[in-house]
Order: C-alpha cells, then sequence, then structure tokens
C-alpha cells in the first residue's frame, strides 16, 4: 500500500518540478507568422535620476535596447513567449517570475534595469499595436502582423501614453 | 549548533591574547567582524577569512580546522547555489536555466562573496568563545547593566549546561532500562517523554536557583563590587592604541567612499589606491596582531629557557 502512494508522490513531485520549465518549441516556417518587436528604456534616461551610477553607464546613451526587430512566430505564442525567445536569441538579459494568481509571467528587469530602479512607479510595460493590454503578457496570443514594444516607465504608464485612470 | 562551535575550541589558556584585557579584546572583535560585514570588498573578506581560519587553527590547532572545515566547506557550496538560482542580475549572462531565467557571472561571484563573509564571520565568533568567556563579558557590562549581562551570560551558558544534563538524565535513565532507542515505538516515545520532562524540570528550576543565589549574594545592588583580576597594563594601552589607528584607518576609507564595490549589475570598485591600499594593510595587520603577539611571547619563552 505504501510504495504505490510514495511512487505516485514522487511523480508528482517531478511534475511540480518541471512545470514552471518554459518549452521553446522550434519554429515551423511554413505556418509561422511575422511579428515585430522592439524594447525601449529611453524614459528612464530622461525621468531616471535616481538610477545607480552603475547602471547608468551600462544601458544604451538613446534608450534602444532593441530596435524593431522581425520575428518569426507559432501559432498560439504569447507575448511573453516572444519575448523570452528573442532575450535568449540576442543575449539580451532578461528575468522574469511567474505570478500563478494572473496566471502569467510578469518582467522584474531587462537589461538589468529592473523594475523599481527609477522611482516607486517604474517598471516594464507592453503594448501591442500601439494599445496597452491591461493584463499580463502570457495572456496576450500574437495575431500576424502584431507589433509588440517593450517599453519602460516611470510614473505607471502615463509617460508612455497608457493614462492609468483612463482604462478604470 | 551553537554548543558545538562553542566546545569546538579548548579554552585558550596558552593563548597571549586572551590575557589581555577584555575591553582590548573585545575591541579587537568589533573591528575584525565590523569591518568584514560592513564593507564586502573582495581584498578584505579574503584576509578575514585567511586570518579568521589561521587564528581558529591557532587556537584549537589542526584538528579544530578539521572539524571546521566539514561544515564550511558545504555551507558554501549551499549559498552560492541558492544564490545563483534566485539572484538573476548581471551583465555577464552563462547559460539560461530551464525556466529562462539568466544564469550570470556576478550572481555567482556575489555568492561566493556572501558565503566568504558568513564562514569568516562564523569563525570569528569560534574564536570569540574561546577568548571572551562570559566571565569577561560580565566584568565588561555588568556595571552598566547587571540584568542585561547576568541575563546574557545565564542564556549563552544555558546550550551547553542543558546538553551536558540531558547526556547525564539519559545515562540515568538507560541504566534502570529506559532508554529511547530500544522497546516499540509506544516505549520509546514514552521514554522520551521522561526524559524531556526531567530535562525541563531542572532547567526551570536550575534558572530560580541562579536568580536567587545571585539575588541573595547581593549582585546588583548599588555599592557593590565583583571580584575582578582584569587589570589595564601598559600593553593594553599599546595593543588598545594599535587597534583604534587601525580601526580609523579602516573607516575612514569606508566612510570617504574608497573602499566600495558593487556586484550588480556589474562588477565595479576601487581597487588600487593608495589609500585604501593602506587600508588593506591595515587590516591585514589588526587580523594578525593576537597571532603576532603569541609568535612573540614564545620566542621569548624560548630565549629565557635556553639561558637558565
Amino acid at each position: 500500500m505504501q510504495k504505490p502512494v510514495k511512487f505516485i508522490t514522487a511523480i508528482l513531485l517531478c511534475a511540480l518540478l518541471f512545470c514552471g520549465c518554459g518549452v521553446s518549441q522550434p519554429i515551423d516556417d511554413e505556418t509561422a507568422m511575422q511579428c515585430t518587436i522592439s524594447i525601449n528604456c529611453a524614459n528612464a534616461l530622461v525621468y531616471g535620476e535616481e538610477l545607480p551610477e552603475a547602471l547608468l553607464e551600462l544601458l544604451p546613451a538613446d534608450g534602444v535596447i532593441l530596435e524593431k526587430t522581425v520575428v518569426s512566430v507559432n501559432d498560439g505564442d504569447s507575448v511573453f513567449d516572444v519575448l523570452l525567445q528573442t532575450a535568449q536569441k540576442y543575449g539580451i538579459h532578461m528575468e522574469y517570475v511567474d505570478t500563478p494568481v494572473y496566471n502569467s509571467a510578469y518582467i522584474e528587469g531587462i537589461g538589468n534595469l529592473y523594475e523599481f530602479d527609477a522611482g516607486d512607479h517604474s517598471g516594464w510595460m507592453y503594448s501591442v499595436n500601439g494599445e496597452f493590454p491591461n493584463y499580463g503578457c502570457s495572456s496576450y496570443l500574437l495575431n500576424d502582423g502584431d507589433a509588440v514594444q517593450w517599453v519602460y516607465t516611470c510614473n505607471l504608464g502615463e509617460d508612455v501614453g497608457n493614462v492609468y485612470g483612463a482604462q478604470q | 549548533m551553537c554548543m558545538e562551535h562553542s566546545s569546538n575550541l579548548p579554552p585558550a589558556s596558552r593563548d597571549t591574547f586572551s590575557t589581555f584585557h577584555p575591553a582590548v579584546t573585545l575591541l579587537y572583535f568589533v573591528l575584525t567582524i565590523g569591518t568584514a560585514i560592513l564593507l564586502m570588498h573582495p581584498v578584505i573578506l579574503c584576509i578575514s577569512f585567511i586570518a579568521a581560519f589561521s587564528y581558529t587553527a591557532h587556537l584549537g590547532g589542526i584538528h579544530a580546522v578539521k572539524r571546521s572545515l566539514i561544515w564550511v566547506l558545504p555551507a558554501a557550496f549551499l549559498i552560492v547555489l541558492v544564490n545563483a538560482m534566485f539572484q538573476h542580475r548581471g551583465i555577464t549572462v552563462l547559460l539560461y536555466l530551464p525556466s529562462g531565467n539568466p544564469l550570470t557571472l556576478e550572481s555567482i561571484l556575489y555568492g561566493l562573496a556572501a558565503a566568504g563573509m558568513m564562514l569568516a564571520v562564523m569563525l570569528w565568533f569560534q574564536c570569540y568563545h574561546a577568548i571572551m568567556t562570559s566571565d569577561r563579558f560580565v566584568y565588561l557590562f555588568g556595571r552598566i547593566s547587571p540584568v542585561l549581562s547576568l541575563l546574557l551570560s545565564m542564556t549563552l551558558r544555558f546550550v551547553p549546561l542543558c546538553y551536558t544534563q540531558f547526556q547525564n538524565i539519559r545515562e540515568a535513565q538507560r541504566s534502570i532500562g529506559r532508554d529511547f532507542t530500544e522497546g516499540t515505538v509506544l516505549k520509546r516515545m514514552q521514554c522520551a517523554v521522561t526524559m524531556l520532562s526531567i530535562l525541563f524540570t531542572w532547567a526551570v528550576e536550575n534558572a530560580i536557583i541562579t536568580a536567587d543565589s545571585m539575588k541573595s549574594r547581593g549582585y546588583g545592588l548599588p555599592g557593590r563590587s565583583a571580584f575582578s583580576i582584569y587589570s589595564f597594563e601598559k600593553r593594553d594601552k599599546r595593543a588598545l592604541c594599535w587597534f583604534l589607528l587601525c580601526g580609523f584607518w579602516i573607516s575612514l576609507t569606508g566612510v570617504t567612499g574608497l573602499m566600495n564595490w558593487t556586484y550588480y549589475p556589474a562588477l565595479n570598485g576601487i581597487w588600487l589606491h593608495p589609500v585604501s591600499i593602506g587600508a588593506y594593510l591595515c587590516y591585514l595587520a589588526l587580523c594578525f596582531t593576537p597571532i603576532y603577539l603569541n609568535r612573540r611571547e614564545n620566542r621569548i619563552w624560548e630565549r629565557c629557557k635556553s639561558e637558565i
């Protein structure tokens, strides 16, 4: 009686161990869609007097971490999947945490620029085709031709054109 | 674990530094430990770790070093591993973890520095326990706050005392056939509970008796003096001046930011500057002062012996 229980527990534990790992699927060229992605932190440079000195030296002078780049995506890929693949492909530093409450990944920092680095209201946001979705980047599934922008905000989105109050 | 470490080193009877005035020895440990904690500079950490290890070896012999190594190495490995797993800052991406987050060189180096700092401090405290015995501690702080110093010394003494008493109880119980390693599960639990009950009763009673006996001797009453054999000699004065000089130089370097070192996002800091090199040398000399004093004392002893 005890052995099967132990065995099942072991399997469950193993499954738990691996369920956090993202599997990046190989891109199939025939069904691949084209999207664009860009990463920009110009706001941090404009507003960020609080930025640590070591960080100011690291960030690009014009704030462009990744220029508008065309990437192929699979059907059902989310904004997060594309960011993760692009970051790994171009060797851009990126850290995220999974937030099970929102069933999404939360981007803590890109290129060593982290949330709260430029004040209490700063962090990374994304827009698709110029609009800021009000939910997590793992939940947004991409369509063909979508333009994804990752931008750094210093005041909850106002400086990147997403007024927080207007969404309510 | 605390008991293990404090009993790891024999009482430092042959150590010259332990015969110095308690204020001087306390200042030494405050400076060595404080510098290592406040300035996480790689050079300072290296010096601190080597010095702490040497002093442990000096006090307890090669045996103490071996016993320390058994827990030092796994602990260091664990700290580095945990830091690399959960901290992803840093510009040098080595590879990507299965989760997709990067493993960076900086996080590994920070883990090494944190491990070095923690282990150096643990080794320093091992030396501290061997040299700053509770009577020295009570001598220093007894007049400022009698209650607090008695409480501290009783608490620190409690762990080894409790362990010894537990061994005694166990031996006594075993001799009447009540050992918790034999018999059915129920019987074993009964024995263990009995022994714990005896231990708690003893601990409470012991604390009350100690407090009562200190009270009956008039501990802490105004005008009451305590016996002490510590005198502030010329050598204490000299050592105190030396420690203060070193401490002043190191803290000046630290306050002016000449010893700043950042690990994230990129390794950055002042490495070679005349003032910081002076501070490294000061810290090195400070840390090795007790070993130097012992060596000198031994040499004098050997010379005197041959002349007799």
